[in-house]
């Protein structure tokens, strides 16, 4: 069994560069999109189907009345307890040995539900047409280069980081470093914390931040909704017994909006009128 | 720089002013992170809160253009709370040194100023000698007239009130970043000065530097692990361009090229004796300058003729700076020109009317990997009209990086080898192939022409082969330099000579390639050989060295002034320089020797100098304005620095505080590379930072009702641009001289070519450069902002 890793993001390292991004899109041959002006350094308001990590930017007036300019590097948490494949209907999403989070592109119907679900925004759909012009959907967000693990390589915006904000390695040994370097920069940044959170069974991208979550857009708890726990493990494996496994989806299609769908979205749907 | 990159993990305390490394030097905070982690500290001075401010421990504001004032007051506050390494500074610093006569400075002026010609006569700054030609000193350093009392003197005007109402910086945030800064003098500390562009793009930009010298040098921080003055250059090979003589007043390693405005430069003979002082390492100047002539002319180089000295060009008093030529170009004092690898539509200062002066040329060849602004200026799509055009462009395809074999020199002075990763696209060709197959057309076409213009042409020995690819190696081997009676590469340039009888086409390169298949710029060596200097790893020059000066990290005795910071010393028992880096010095001259504590070997006393008689503006360097500024001068009648040349006219209007009252600068990011020729035509780095825009602070944003992502224009006495807005706190208004004064700020990577386009900032800058240098002032002038709805 492989072992179980951690992408340790100090974001107090990190100066911004954004050779994260292009690492990524380079190893993962991601295309470029257009994007309007954001108004600040910042390239795109949040991840995509085709931009699956984003340098954050942001200038914050803390608590001593100074000014902040933040960076994050934002990406894929790749949660031990994800919302996301406990939602798929199609059993697409699964965990990997390395603890990354990982869609099969095979089996991805472009539901959308767990784009719904993600309680970080880091899934997208991207639209295709295949050769008779129909369209379809898929859902993408970082691999965790899951294939450069397999090969015994970092992921590429980890090898790419020269600050060193960016460490990959055994789990433990990563939160425990987390751990030590708050301790460090408690006395610049007062509320610097590690974003482990529990709420999804801790994460596989730890961030040490350096001002609350809430500062970065994150969410303070994040959990896996109850609901998704009850259709993942209560739910879905009745209906699947019971009925054929897309009949399931337009089910789950009902379920996930009703139930799931986080406060103040709208409810488009989430690709259930396919 | 004198130290190098991976050597600012040493430092105590990294001050970075006129750059954003963290941006524009990404790799810098690699090292600085550890130093960091090492407890050190960085100090930002910048007059936005950049991303290297938001990674430095201490950030402090500063009014574009105003460098001189605020380390003018660090230099007083050293001085008057004695936080300065007094022993260095009596043994390594001409501040013992007596000053002739000659000197006295008045309300902003040194003494031998001439008006008319806005020149000075610098002998009048003249160091006094003895009897026997040597220095004469005060060690004490009391007498009035040493240049220790002097420098005080001159700086005691240099108080706080005026500092602070001058740069707008905040009396406490000057006083911590003195504080702190000046920290660094106590033995076992270490300071380092980080600088780029934003020193030395001003009208007193090498003053800049200057004052970072003297802060150094009285610091005692020349010469140390983690030390030093580090310019962090603007391209990777900027500073092997400048080794390599791209600078129009340069031959090669520095030495300066003969005029014909200099009567001694019209014999070789001559011109040696005016170059070449009596002592420090430049006495050894005839041997540098013969055997580059050897290198060039081969045979035709003999003791009879000079070694072919009057093949070389002479310029009179003109200047060939690229203002200068574009000027002529703008007079249509120019046919035609190479634009190799160069954008000035989009990169140089007015560039509107540097847009306009290429329409003068008959002829323009460009060298680029890409159709740039500049090749296509005639086009419709640069806003000109092609039928009235006459300028015949032909645009040579030049080959990446990645598809071609050579070197590149970094900050470091780290010159390293590269290889070839894959062929060249379509017709391009590495750019060393066209220079090579021109000179060989060149040469043929002037066969037989017995004309004087021809003679340097045929002169000229061109052994690199006769085909269309030139033979890098042998051209590597040629900088190395040979033996001519052994036929054999030379160790180093300890072994050249001045008879004609050894060649080096760059003497501060020699040692590189000492023997066959030993070119030292191949060395991948990883492994650190002590001190993090990592010898093994490329070469540096002079001669390997990794920091610069090392002889001043040890005291009159030759030990280390502490253990923190060692990096060479004298083992005695060996009788040499022994320790982590190849000794900057004589590796056997002993700390007893007669010049063995001459620690700045390069100079003529073997001494720093904290008092400079060389500039052009003042042996000490002195505030005045920008060419544009919104307030007058505090310290002086004088407003702008009175030695440098005024482009008068159409070329260079003038834009007055009224009209124009925000200051506004220029800078770059860190996904494009200059004029963006090369980033913009990258997908992946378009996407990233794809729009011109203009930072503007939240004051004048609402002064002005601009809100975030707004259109706006920019406008100067030059021209007006377009661009979005991006309103932001990191920009706060300035209080000068009691009142409030707003800087914006905009990249100048943009133009109408590539995947992103956008309106080039360089459309607003002037027509001005450096006293010294020419350098252009983009980093600091006047314009205004309004909504472009």
């Amino acid at each position: 069994m492989a072992k179980e890793y951690v992408k340790f993001v100090d974001v107090t390292k990190c100066d911004g560069c954004k050779a994260c991004m292009v690492a990524c899109k380079n190893w993962n041959d991601l295309p470029v999109e257009e994007t309007a002006f954001q108004g600040s350094a910042q390239s795109h308001p949040k991840t995509t189907a085709d931009t699956w990590n984003v340098l954050q930017y942001i200038e914050h007036e803390n608590a001593g009345g100074g000014l902040d300019y933040l960076f994050r590097h934002s990406s894929c948490f790749h949660c031990t307890d994800a919302a996301c494949e406990k939602v798929c209907p199609e059993n697409a999403i699964s965990y990997t040995d390395f603890g990354s989070v990982v869609i099969d592109q095979d089996k991805c119907v472009g539901c959308g539900y767990c784009v719904q679900n993600c309680p970080f925004e880091v899934i997208s759909l991207k639209e295709y047409k295949d050769k008779n012009g129909k369209e379809y959907r898929k859902a993408h967000k970082c691999t965790m280069c899951t294939d450069r693990l397999e090969e015994g390589l970092q992921p590429a915006c980890v090898t790419t980081c020269h600050t060193g904000a960016m460490e990959f390695g055994d789990k433990e040994a990563m939160i425990r470093k987390a751990e030590k370097r708050v301790q460090e920069i408690k006395g610049r940044y007062p509320n610097a914390q590690v974003y482990n959170p529990q709420g999804v069974g801790g994460t596989h991208t730890v961030y040490v931040l350096a001002e609350k979550p809430s500062v970065y857009g994150l969410p303070e708890n994040p959990k896996v909704p109850t609901s998704a726990v009850a259709w993942k493990d209560y739910a879905q494996p009745i209906g699947k017994m019971m009925l054929g496994a897309t009949t399931m989806a337009l089910v789950g299609a009902f379920v996930t909006n009703k139930l799931f769908n986080k406060e103040g979205k709208e409810q488009d749907g989430g690709g259930s009128n396919e | 720089m004198t130290n190098h990159w991976n050597d600012l993990q040493h430092t105590d305390c990294a001050l970075i002013m006129g750059a954003n490394p963290a941006e524009n030097h990404p790799i810098s905070f690699r090292w600085l992170t550890k130093a960091k982690e090492n407890g050190g500290k960085i100090i930002s001075v910048d007059p936005r809160y950049t991303r290297t401010s938001a990674v430095s421990d201490i950030y402090a504001p500063l009014r574009s253009g105003t460098d001189i004032a605020f380390l003018g007051g660090m230099i007083k506050y050293a001085l008057e709370n004695n936080l300065i390494h007094k022993e260095y500074v009596v043994n390594y610093t001409n501040a013992p040194f007596i000053v002739a006569d000659g000197y006295d400075f008045k309300d902003g002026l040194f003494s031998g100023y001439d008006q008319a010609k806005r020149t000075y006569d610098k002998t009048k700054w003249a160091l006094a000698a003895g009897p026997d030609g040597k220095p004469v000193t005060d060690p004490t350093l009391e007498n009035p007239r040493t240049v220790f009392q002097l420098l005080k003197k001159h700086y005691s005007r240099y108080d706080l009130d005026t500092v602070s109402s001058v740069t707008g910086t905040p009396k406490e945030d000057l006083l911590k970043v003195y504080k702190t800064f000046c920290e660094t003098s106590k033995v076992g500390k270490a300071g380092t000065i980080l600088y780029a562009m934003g020193t030395t793009q001003h009208t007193v930009g090498s003053q800049n530097v200057r004052a970072y010298a003297i802060i150094q040098m009285l610091l005692g921080n020349i010469g140390l692990p983690g030390g030093g003055i580090n310019a962090m250059r603007g391209e990777s090979n900027v500073q092997g361009s400048t080794d390599f003589g791209l600078l129009w007043d340069n031959l090669t390693g520095y030495l300066a090229i003969p005029k014909a405005s200099v009567p001694e430069h019209a014999t070789l003979d001559g011109y040696l004796k005016k170059e070449t002082p009596p002592s420090g390492y430049w006495s050894n100047r005839p041997k540098f300058v013969v055997s580059l002539l050897k290198s060039w002319y081969a045979q035709n180089a003999t003791a009879e003729n000079e070694f072919g000295y009057q093949y070389l060009p002479k310029p009179g008093s003109k200047n060939y700076s690229h203002i200068f030529l574009f000027k002529a170009m703008y007079n249509k004092e120019l046919d035609g020109a190479f634009l190799w690898g160069t954008n000035p539509v989009v990169g140089g200062p007015n560039a509107g009317k540097e847009k306009e002066a290429l329409g003068n040329l008959k002829w323009l060849v460009a060298v680029d990997l890409w159709e740039t602004e500049t090749a296509a200026f005639w086009k419709k799509e640069a806003g000109s009209d092609p039928s009235k055009i006459n300028t015949e462009v032909f645009l040579l395809p030049a080959s990446a990086s990645f598809e071609k074999e050579g070197s590149i020199s970094n900050s470091s002075r780290w010159m390293q080898y590269r290889w070839k990763a894959i062929d060249s696209k379509g017709e391009a060709r590495p750019d060393l192939d066209i220079i090579h197959e021109l000179a060989l057309k060149l040469k043929k076409l002037y066969a037989g022409d017995t004309s004087a213009q021809a003679s340097p042409f045929l002169a000229l020995d061109w052994n690199f082969g006769n085909g269309p690819e030139c033979d890098i190696d042998l051209v590597a081997k040629e900088i190395n330099g040979y033996d001519l009676t052994t036929g054999k590469l030379l160790p180093g340039f300890g072994a050249l000579k001045a008879d004609g009888t050894t060649t080096s086409g760059n003497w501060i390169y020699s040692g590189f390639y000492p023997e066959e298949g030993k070119n030292k710029s191949k060395n991948r060596d990883n492994k650190d050989t002590g001190g993090h200097h990592y010898l093994y790893w490329s070469f540096a020059w002079p001669m390997n060295r990794r920091v610069l000066y090392n002889r001043a990290a040890a005291d009159l005795n030759g030990n280390p002034w502490s253990k923190e910071k060692a990096i060479i010393w004298w083992d005695a028992i060996q009788n040499k320089w022994v320790g982590n880096d190849v000794p900057d010095f004589n590796a056997t001259l002993a700390p007893t020797a007669p010049g063995g504590t001459g620690a700045i070997m390069m100079n003529k006393d073997g001494v720093g100098l904290l008092y400079a008689p060389t500039m052009n503006e003042g042996p000490f360097p002195e505030h005045y304005e920008p060419f544009e500024s919104p307030v007058p001068n505090a310290f002086s009648s004088v407003e702008l620095n009175p030695a440098v040349v005024i482009h008068e006219g159409d070329f260079n209007k003038k834009g007055s505080k009224g009209t124009y009252p925000i200051i506004a600068t220029t800078y770059r990011v860190s996904e494009h590379w200059q004029s963006g020729s090369m980033t913009r035509n990258q997908e992946w780095l378009s996407e990233i930072a794809g729009y011109m825009f203009v930072e503007i602070s939240e004051e004048l944003a609402k002064e002005k009702g601009i809100k975030n992502k707004d259109k706006i224009i920019v406008s100067s006495a030059r021209g007006e641009i377009t661009a979005y807005a991006m309103v932001t706190k990191r920009y706060k208004p300035f209080k000068v001289r009691g009142k409030v004064v707003h800087q914006v700020g905009m990249p100048w990577h943009f133009g109408y070519k590539g995947y992103v386009t956008g309106d080039t900032a360089n459309r607003l800058t002037p027509h001005i450069g450096d006293a010294n240098t020419q350098i252009p002032e983009y980093k600091a002038f006047l314009c205004d902002v309004r909504r472009a709805d």
